[in-house]
């Protein structure tokens, strides 16, 4: 066990080495950000509890599509009862016409009856290209340990239709049943889908 | 209604649907519809300027545009033919598709027996999504109706315009030799032949598949000899196995008369990281086999595995050297008899031990199976060591007695039942992986089942084991037909230790599978190195050298080299090089590949296999490779995949536990609506083609 744990400790330093970014099955970056009510937020604030990461963008169609039918709502909400946490984060670029101010995005959030733990702004891109994200949304989650179990896409209907969220088999709701219930993850990474982050 | 009506009497008819950042319309090649013949229609987008729509892998966002056909009866429509993709920048990321104006071709078909002068309408719904900084997702209900007729004339206003769509298609890169070679976080694309005289300009490749190579890596491209060579990077989250670089290159000034061409060849090499991110395998259909084993039958079976395994290639250099111990050992019936109970004792003990690690891996969750000791490459190097040192021992380079200081020695001679112990521990650690016929059962039963009925087939495998030698210490008189002791011992002695060299050669090339060349390179000098050291001591003992400094040079040299290439491989450097999938036919297993054979209702048959696995390589070589067997396979259209389980795996451990098996060999066959086969561990070519045999009826029964 001494022998396999140290295998994959170099393996994963070499790949962390190797790629520089937040690929499953290493360590998530930590990161620094202020919430759209101004107050600091750091992802180490929540090491021992699983943490999921959503990009968001209260502009993107496919993001809109995804609170109109109350999916993402519904996910945080029963994920955040759970001692999940949930954190929105918006790293559209402040010189972006995309941008959106702290004061907007809370209130949409805020209409949609968003639940997540916070609502982050990212507004350098800094955590977003930490990350490597690329859409909106892109989901990762993260487990007690600090580690990224899943990376990718919300399901597997890469669409704006009103019907898709619902249906789709969602891929963060299957990460987090299955790790917390200590089972193999069936879906480990996906291709994001939707928006581009508007870097 | 009354002009459009005079149209339609006239040709085609369409009307370009306005959304807010689109045109959209369908486009006919030709005048009319000729029955039993092909017609070209064009999907044309024009995007407001700087707005683009996606091509079918749309990059690092967006969607790719979906067209959605509703036909008359007796007309077909193929799928969308995508004109050559942009690369189209998006800050830091890059997104596939187009700008400006696109026309995407679809083949309509339309039956022979089509009714003439009625005209037709084809309908469709088209969807996409536009982006500038922001995405939009759009769509509109197009249509197009068209005369039927017998003849047909191009159509004046598209057909010119769909023509050199159809012409810039890419088609299969012709003139060059393509090959592509994955190396770390790198692919290598490969063009040679007599194509790669010309400078085909600024190239680009655009893959199929997303998830694979990293859309905004940036693409280099370089002249190698008389080759082109376009290093493409493997995305940082790869999703799904890369075993194939697919989609449609680009250059600027064109290959030969294409600008964009087609390619899709094997990726060779390995790249970074090689256990791809397990995706979601589809639940499939088990064998029920070792459901039906009952706890008798299991502990039968693990008793007479136990046995089998004294005559495995794995165990024979400990039965060699037991027999010499039963041979050399003198004293009376009692003594010989606690010689016996000791060994057994050792050999029940350890795998008492195994049974316990294997349920407390079980319950952390580690997918581990029999044999896996010999997955570590650390494992490998120490027991290449051990078993070399004991044959020089044996081959008389030196003495044990001479080189353990003489306290231990005494101790070791003291203890001769301690001794008998360890020997049966060695003879497990040694033979476990070869797992012979029944236990492979027997042992998957015991993962599976309850932790008491674990330990007792693990009881029942050890006293199988022990049980040749406790009958020969118990029933001496069975023993007077081995020779009695003289000086051919010395020559015996001498002489088992060849099949311990053939040993040491052999966990070599294990390791050599493992790791690379330069491992088994390690290896050797770590043995020169050991060989020389043993030599050093023992002549520096018998006085033939003399000095302390010898006999510590010699120290150290041995220290180093059992130290360095265990250290060494146990930090494996990439994944192992399959010395078992590079064969014809043979293709890598992969859970969803599996998945996705089956669900397709082909035949699909895998080997489960490993370098260090002994009877795998046996069937291997004279069943699996044999003309007889490979001819059924083919004539029955068979996938064949190989599992290779060289280097710890756990979706190969999750395939084999699902199968109710925990050690390798095992062989399946799956078969279209019917219950996977397992046949049994020792193979021979009638248990293929019989297997094969049951295939015929179901096909005709189901073709009835």
């Amino acid at each position: 066990m001494m022998l396999r744990t140290f295998i994959v400790a170099i393996l994963l330093i070499a790949a962390q080495v190797a790629s520089g970014g937040a690929v499953v099955g290493e360590s998530a970056p930590n990161f620094n950000l202020t919430d759209t009510k101004g107050n600091p937020v750091q992802l180490s604030d929540f090491k021992g509890r699983y943490v999921v990461l959503e990009w968001t963008n209260p502009n993107c169609p496919f993001v809109r599509n995804h609170y109109n039918t109350k999916n993402m709502q519904g996910l945080q909400q029963r994920w955040g009862e759970r001692d999940v946490v949930w954190l929105s984060i918006d790293s559209t670029n402040r010189q972006s016409w995309d941008y959106v101010k702290p004061i907007k995005l809370a209130a949409w959030m805020q209409n949609q009856g968003a639940a997540q733990k916070a609502v982050l702004v990212d507004p350098d891109t800094g955590v977003a290209r930490a990350y490597q994200a690329k859409t909106t949304p892109h989901m990762f989650v993260i487990d007690p340990q600090g580690t990224i179990i899943y990376a990718g896409a919300i399901d597997d209907r890469p669409s704006t239709r009103p019907e898709d969220p619902l249906a789709a088999r969602n891929y963060v709701q299957a990460a987090l049943s299955q790790a917390t219930d200590g089972k193999p993850l069936t879906t480990s990474s996906s291709v994001p889908y939707g928006c581009s982050i508007k870097y | 209604m009354l002009i459009a009506a005079a149209l339609v009497a006239g040709a085609a008819h369409a009307a370009p649907v306005r959304t807010e950042h689109v045109e959209a319309e369908l486009a006919a090649e030709r005048t009319a519809i000729v029955p039993g013949q092909p017609l070209t229609v064009a999907l044309r987008l024009a995007m407001q300027r700087g707005w683009h729509t996606y091509w079918r892998n749309p990059g690092d966002s967006g969607l790719p545009t979906t067209l959605r056909w509703n036909l008359p009866q007796g007309m077909n429509a193929g799928p969308i033919e995508w004109a050559p993709p942009h690369a189209l920048p998006v800050g830091p990321l890059m997104n596939f598709g187009y700008e400006g104006e696109v026309l995407l071709l679809s083949k309509i078909t339309a039956a022979g027996d089509l009714a003439e002068g009625k005209p037709v309408t084809l309908a469709a719904r088209a969807d996409w999504l536009v982006c500038k900084e922001i995405c939009i997702p759009e769509g509109a209900d197009l249509s197009l109706t068209l005369p039927v007729a017998k003849v047909s004339e191009v159509d004046p206003r598209w057909g010119g315009p769909i023509a050199s769509a159809q012409a810039a298609l890419p088609r299969p890169l012709e003139g060059f030799a393509v090959s592509a070679n994955g190396a770390g976080r790198e692919v290598v694309l490969t063009l040679g032949g007599k194509g790669a005289a010309r400078d085909p300009g600024q190239v680009y490749f655009f893959p199929y598949k997303a998830g694979l190579i990293e859309p905004s890596a940036p693409q280099t491209l370089t002249r190698d000899g008389d080759q082109w060579k376009l290093e493409l990077a493997v995305a940082n989250q790869r999703v799904g196995e890369f075993d194939r670089v697919a989609g449609v290159i680009i250059g600027s000034t064109g290959f030969g008369a294409q600008r964009a061409a087609s390619i899709d060849v094997p990726l060779e090499g390995s790249i970074a990281g090689s256990a791809p991110v397990k995706s979601a395998p589809a639940p499939l259909p088990l064998p029920t086999q070792s459901e039906n084993l009952s706890f008798g039958l299991a502990l039968l079976f693990a008793f007479v595995g136990g046995m089998l395994l004294n005559l495995m290639p794995c165990v024979f250099p400990v039965l060699s050297l037991k027999v010499l111990g039963f041979a050399t050992h003198g004293g009376g019936r009692a003594t010989m008899r606690l010689h016996g109970l000791a060994f057994a004792a050792g050999v029940v003990v350890s795998f008492w031990l195994l049974a316990a690690g294997l349920i407390a891996l079980r319950a952390a969750g580690g997918e581990l199976g029999w044999g896996f000791q010999l997955q570590s490459p650390a494992v490998i190097s120490a027991l290449a060591i051990l078993f070399f040192v004991m044959a020089l021992n044996l081959s008389g380079v030196f003495d044990f007695g001479r080189l353990v200081p003489s306290s231990v020695a005494t101790w070791d001679a003291k203890r001769p039942l301690l001794n008998d112990a360890l020997s049966g521990v060695l003879a497990v650690v040694i033979a476990s992986p070869c797992s012979a016929p029944f236990m492979g059962a027997a042992l998957g039963y015991a993962l599976t089942a309850p932790r008491g009925i674990t330990v007792g087939v693990f009881t029942s495998l050890a006293i199988g084991m022990a049980l040749p030698y406790l009958l020969l210490a118990f029933f001496p008189h069975w023993r007077t037909r081995l020779p009695r002791p003289g000086p051919w011992m010395q020559r015996l002695k001498q002489f088992l230790a060849f099949p311990l060299y053939a040993t040491v050669l052999w966990l070599a090339w294990v390791l050599g599978a493992q790791l690379d060349n330069d491992a088994v390179l390690r290896l050797g000098l770590a043995l020169l190195l050991i060989a020389l050291a043993l030599w050093a001591w023992q002549s520096r003992r018998s006085g033939a050298l003399h000095g302390w400094t010898i006999g510590a040079l010699a120290g150290v040299a041995a220290a180093a080299a059992v130290v360095w290439p265990v250290v060494a491989a146990s930090t494996p450097s990439g994944p192992a090089r399959s010395v078992s999938t590079d064969a014809g036919p043979w293709q890598a297993y992969a859970p969803d590949r599996l998945a996705q054979l089956v669900s397709d209702g082909r035949t699909v048959f895998i080997d489960f296999t490993a370098a260090w696995c002994v009877t795998c390589q046996v069937n291997k070589r004279l069943v699996l490779s044999s003309a007889e067997v490979n001819d059924a396979f083919s004539r029955h259209k068979v996938v064949l995949l190989r599992a290779d389980w060289t280097r710890r795996d756990p979706a190969i451990g999750q395939a084999l536990a699902a199968l109710g098996r925990s050690g390798i060999p095992a062989y399946v066959l799956y078969r279209p609506g019917r219950e996977p086969l397992l046949l049994p561990e020792v193979l021979q070519r009638s248990t293929i083609t019989d297997a094969l045999a049951t295939l015929d009826k179901s096909e005709t029964a189901s073709t009835r």
